[in-house]
């Protein structure tokens, strides 16, 4: 651990810290103290107004929460998120990593052009890649007689839903890795080249070691948007009894009754759960100094 | 043996196995042939997976409802699975699955986007899945049946219908203030005028609605183009055979304006209504004393009262009454009509139990549920509900005298909707003084 | 045996006894014919209805997770099998190659055929020309949309960039807590978009008077104040801003995270030599931690400004866009394809949308081209 970096966390430093730390929680802490409120007080007054008397119980109740995880199958559904996150999380990494390296650190035609074609499919809106996309899932695609993509019937399944989030992470994961993998020290690769390992090795033995804090970062992001997925789950899975994910059933819950304060905030945070422990949990992965060991030895 | 013997042992079956196994499982992907069963069928065929999926726009509730009724009643007597699913944002998720072809059935409330379904190829018509339409017709009334025809075809099955002409009110605190039910629109404004002088707000009104703001304005509208121009010109309206800035519209515009912006009408004001959310809209009416007196809103608003207080009764705590006629009359109402996106023998067996008089009285049983039915069979003791039980009374006879009308703005294509909602609240907000511009507008959208 | 270096360079074969070599070969036949079955059926009990869904969906993970592993080690174990010469020029493609697949079947086809609805009418049937580009830059909705949407693109990741930036450098001072700060400032993005459009709808929450007080908290200061309760949202042009600071209040904790682990990247001796030297802190921060976390800055304000092009819910979920005066493009997009069944506009629109990320693909070009060139 470095000496220099915790040398000044000095009162200005502190204070700084805490105030933007204030504001950003303000709005959550709106919405947790919502969730704890009986539906007709959420509708009728202000959450700060509890504040001023904590202790009052008649104010409280856990009633919202036990509606939200009562509801519509919540088990099966914490089931089916998990299901569709943890590959939907793994498979753009995975891709995305051999490709930043490739990206980087291999030497090939066109890997510029295609890197930079990549990086601008992020802006492409992922609306407008729901119908083709289903149409193709549901009935293939050929091309001049010849069938281009198979007719795999992959509406409804898991497979699809995990295909359509790996492409909709990609640039984004790519881009992402790319910069950071295309940073590391080139004499640690040169060295490992002369040494006599191939690309493979290099990429399994040495470059993932070393990206573990981009990689940590990209899982957190990539996972956190496909849990907190409605639209793609809708389209792709649907919201069957079986089939549906956390958010399609917490929606259910509420339908267009925008003014159901009391049961959006317990379920918005039910959804919030899971992915602030993959949060917490892939903290300590952001370690300073990880390539400053690298380069010396 | 040696390590290193071991070592190459390995590496060399390594060599060998790699290839078959490759091939083996590129072979396995391609000799795979659907095993899920389905052939490829027409445009828009969904596989036979032994499920049978309704979309619906529902709100929680009552999709709970009606699968616990499909459940006990159709799910437990055949082989297939018949699921009720709701979907957020429904215009766009029915869009996205009729052009993908993964649409078993839809519950759609709007005329409008049945007829552009059936333009697009993407539904079966009901005589191609085997109905007979007169048989139907005596279910449903023609007018209703005939709003899903499409170049000759039926293509939409009315599943739902609701009421819109009808005007709220807080009847404990209105009969003891010793108001009356107005059975005339001369009556309703001297009642408002009565209210005002009384020293409190007669109506409240709230259009907010998120991306759809403005449409409970539209609903108002329509209700006047009935009172004020009958229906022959409303169904000239909707059609588009008169313009949208047409005199009698506009004189129906300019009895909403009477009710808008004569001073003291509004609780907060004609111009707050279009921030104020519908469902906040009936709150006041609530309260002790009641801010407001009168709310004109669809059947629908009933499940929402439960937010402001507990333990409303219907028919002491409140109560209601059809909005009073001007010049004509009629009963505006909307509904929902099934369209079926697969012709799996198994959706049209579903369709056909979910039409039929067990079915639809058995949701009517559920008090969860608003939903009425239009089947005009189903009679009104089949309704847990007795605001709804009165409704349905109203509608099946508007739909046997053809004197009711369904939603103009569900019916016409949806940018002339989108901009009829937009125009209502440029006029809310503007006053009568932007009224034919926003006429206008409207008028363009349908170019 | 002997020794190594023989061994290598010529293999001999170890003997073996004919039943074993016999049974290592049933062996490898039953997996190669097996381990396709078993994934053929895995994936089909995914699909099944019945059995139970613990079980369903531990097969799924499985499935996902290790499925990708398996494709790229066995794609390499293909590419070593090929001829020398080969080897090293085929091996790239192979390595972005499964990228580069799903990236042309489940984006880049959907782009084509964006572009090519763009000329066609709004059922996508017939061709019309450059019609529907002329509707998009005259239509007055539309050109607001233009100008919100150049706002956003410039407003949001500047305060992103800069708040993630500043509290990353300041956080990384702290000896202790700086995990919880962080998690605090990352929190709004374990929200969904929902949950921050609940969030905020909360705050900006309006009712006029005799509808009860306002549960919101801006209408309840605003109101103890002494004032009148406003419709934040849709107080025109400012209801723009309102709605900005919520995409700030969930991005700037994506910015923050990456620049932190860029700024951790940087090696203590450059900055301890720097403070030894006399250097200030803002001295530090200006001319040594900026630079070398450049390349990162470019990565996060891209992506942040690409985001920001592609807004859609938040301004469609907190009110009417065209009533407020909030409309940007991507709402408008997604209006005219959905909402109004307009093919045409909406494809045009979305044509639009991906002309105007050009500019910033060619400064990330420019830039890689310089990063290329020190190494």
């Amino acid at each position: 651990m470095s000496v220099g970096a915790n040398k000044k966390a000095g009162w200005f430093v502190k204070g700084t810290i805490l105030v933007v730390c204030i504001i950003w929680l303000f709005p959550t802490l709106g919405v947790l103290v919502t969730s704890f409120r009986p539906a007709a007080e959420a509708n009728t007054s202000g959450w700060w107004t509890t504040l001023t008397k904590p202790f009052d119980t008649a104010q409280w109740t856990l009633e919202n929460y036990r509606a939200v995880l009562d509801a519509n199958g919540f088990n099966n559904a914490l089931l089916n998120s998990l299901a569709v996150a943890i590959p939907a999380t793994v498979m753009p990494i995975t891709m995305a990593a051999f490709a930043a390296y490739a990206f980087s650190w291999m030497e090939f035609r066109g890997r510029q052009v295609m890197f930079v074609l990549v990086v601008a499919l992020m802006v492409v809106p992922l609306q407008m890649a729901l119908i083709p996309i289903l149409r193709l899932y549901n009935g293939g695609a050929e091309l001049f007689g010849v069938t281009v993509f198979p007719d795999l019937d992959l509406n409804g399944t898991f497979l699809g839903i995990w295909l359509a989030h790996t492409a909709f992470g990609l640039p984004l994961a790519t881009y992402l890795l790319r910069n950071y993998i295309g940073s590391l020290p080139s004499s640690i690769i040169e060295s490992a080249k002369i040494d006599g390992a191939d690309h493979f090795t290099i990429f399994t033995r040495l470059i993932v070691p070393l990206s573990v804090p981009a990689l940590a970062a990209f899982t957190i992001f990539q996972f956190l948007w496909v849990w907190n997925d409605l639209l793609v789950a809708y389209v792709f899975l649907g919201g069957t009894r079986d089939n549906r994910v956390v958010t399609i059933a917490l929606q259910m819950l509420s339908g267009s009754r925008g003014q159901d304060w009391h049961l959006l905030t317990a379920a918005a945070f039910v959804t919030m759960a899971l992915p602030l422990a993959v949060f917490f949990s892939l903290q300590r992965y952001f370690v300073r100094g990880l390539t400053a060991g690298a380069v010396k030895g | 043996m040696s390590p290193n013997g071991d070592k190459e042992m390995t590496m060399r079956m390594r060599r060998l196995l790699i290839p078959l196994f490759a091939f083996a499982l590129v072979a396995a992907a391609c000799g795979d042939d659907d095993d899920a069963g389905g052939d490829g069928g027409d445009g828009g065929d969904s596989r036979d997976t032994g499920r049978v999926v309704l979309m619906t726009a529902m709100e929680p509730e009552e999709v709970d409802a009606v699968q616990k009724v499909l459940d006990d009643l159709i799910n437990s007597e055949v082989d297939y699975t018949a699921e009720v699913e709701a979907a957020g944002n429904f215009e766009e998720q029915l869009q996205i699955r009729a052009e993908g072809g993964t649409l078993d059935l839809a519950a759609v409330p709007q005329p409008g986007a049945v007829r552009q379904l059936a333009a697009d190829g993407s539904i079966v018509a009901l005589e191609d899945l085997g109905f007979d339409i007169d048989e139907l017709e005596e279910l449903f009334g023609e007018y209703f049946l005939s709003l899903g025809e499409y170049e000759g075809k039926h293509y939409g099955m009315p599943t739902n219908i609701n009421l819109k002409s009808m005007v709220w009110y807080p009847k404990d605190d209105f009969d003891a203030a010793g108001y009356e039910v107005p059975e005339t629109w001369d009556e309703l404004i001297a009642l408002s005028d009565q209210i005002v002088a009384d020293g409190s707000s007669p109506w409240c009104v709230g259009f907010e609605s998120e991306g759809a703001t403005g449409w409970p304005a539209t609903d108002w509208m329509e209700d006047l183009v009935l009172r004020t121009a009958g229906v022959e010109v409303y169904d000239q309206w909707v059609n588009h055979e008169i313009p949208f800035d047409d005199p009698a519209i506009k004189k129906a515009a300019e009895y909403f304006g009477e009710i808008l912006f004569t001073d003291g009408y509004v609780l907060g004001g004609a111009a707050a209504s279009a921030d104020l959310a519908f469902g906040d809209a009936p709150g006041p009416m609530f309260q002790d004393p009641p801010g407001c007196w009168l709310h004109r809103q669809a059947s629908f608003i009933n499940a929402f009262f439960g937010n402001f207080a507990e333990g409303l009764e219907a028919g002491v705590d409140y109560d209601w009454f059809p909005l009073p006629p001007i010049d004509k009359d009629g009963t505006l109402f909307a509904g929902e009509f099934t369209v079926v996106g697969s012709d799996r023998p198994e959706v049209k067996d579903f369709l056909e139990r979910f039409i039929d008089e067990a079915v639809q009285c058995a949701m009517g049983a559920d008090e969860a549920s608003s939903r009425i039915s239009p089947n005009i069979n189903v009679g009104p003791d089949c309704y847990a509900n007795d605001i709804l039980a009165d409704a349905s009374v109203v509608l099946t006879d508007a739909l046997e005298n053809d004197t009711g009308r369904f939603d103009a703005s569900d019916m016409m294509p949806p940018e002339v909707n989108s901009q009829f909602w937009t125009g209502m609240i440029e006029y809310v907000r503007g006053g009568p003084s932007v009224l034919d511009k926003v006429l206008a507008d409207i008028e363009a959208a349908w170019n | 045996m002997t020794d190594g270096p023989v061994q290598q360079i010529t293999p001999t074969e170890p003997a073996r006894s004919g039943a074993e070599r016999v049974l290592r070969l049933l062996g490898a036949v039953g997996v190669l014919v097996g381990l396709p079955l078993l994934v053929r059926w895995a994936f089909d009990f995914t699909k099944s209805r019945d059995a139970n869904r613990l079980a369903i969906v531990g097969v799924a993970i499985a499935l996902g997770v290790l499925g990708v592993f398996a494709l790229f080690w066995l794609m390499d174990q293909i590419v070593d099998r090929l001829p020398r010469a080969w080897r090293e020029t085929v091996r790239p493609y192979v390595f972005v190659g499964p990228a580069l697949v799903v990236l042309s079947v489940f984006l880049i086809y959907p782009v084509v055929n964006t572009i090519l609805i763009s000329f066609k009418d709004r059922r996508g049937d017939r061709w019309v020309g450059l019609d529907n580009y002329e509707f998009v830059f005259t239509d007055p909705s539309m050109l607001r949309s233009l100008r919100n949407t150049a706002m956003w693109i410039v407003v949001v990741p500047a305060v992103a960039l800069v708040v993630g930036l500043l509290f990353a450098t300041l956080a990384d001072r702290l000896q202790r807590g700086e995990s919880i700060a962080k998690s605090v400032i990352f929190l709004p993005m374990a929200i969904s978009f929902v949950g921050a459009a609940v969030t905020f709808r909360l705050i900006y929450s309006y009712r006029p008077e005799g509808f009860g007080s306002n549960v919101g908290v801006l209408n309840a200061i605003w109101t103890a104040l002494g004032n009148e309760p406003v419709a934040w949202l849709t107080l025109r042009p400012w209801n723009n801003f309102f709605l900005m600071v919520i995409m700030i209040w969930m991005q700037t904790g994506f910015a923050m995270v990456v620049l932190s682990s860029a700024i951790k990247a940087i090696p203590d001796e450059i900055i301890e030599a720097a403070r030894i030297d006399g250097a200030t802190e803002w001295q530090v921060f200006r001319h040594i931690t900026v630079p070398s976390i450049l390349p990162t800055i470019t990565v996060v304000t891209t992506y942040m400004v690409i985001n920001a092009l592609k807004v859609f819910d938040i301004v469609f979920v907190m009110g009417a866009p065209e009533n407020n005066g909030t409309e940007v493009v991507a709402e408008r997009m997604l209006t005219w394809f959905f909402s109004r069944q307009n093919q045409g506009y909406g494809a045009a629109v979305a044509v639009v949308l991906f002309i105007a990320v050009i500019p910033v693909m060619i400064a990330n070009v420019r830039r890689f081209r310089a990063e290329e060139a020190i190494r």
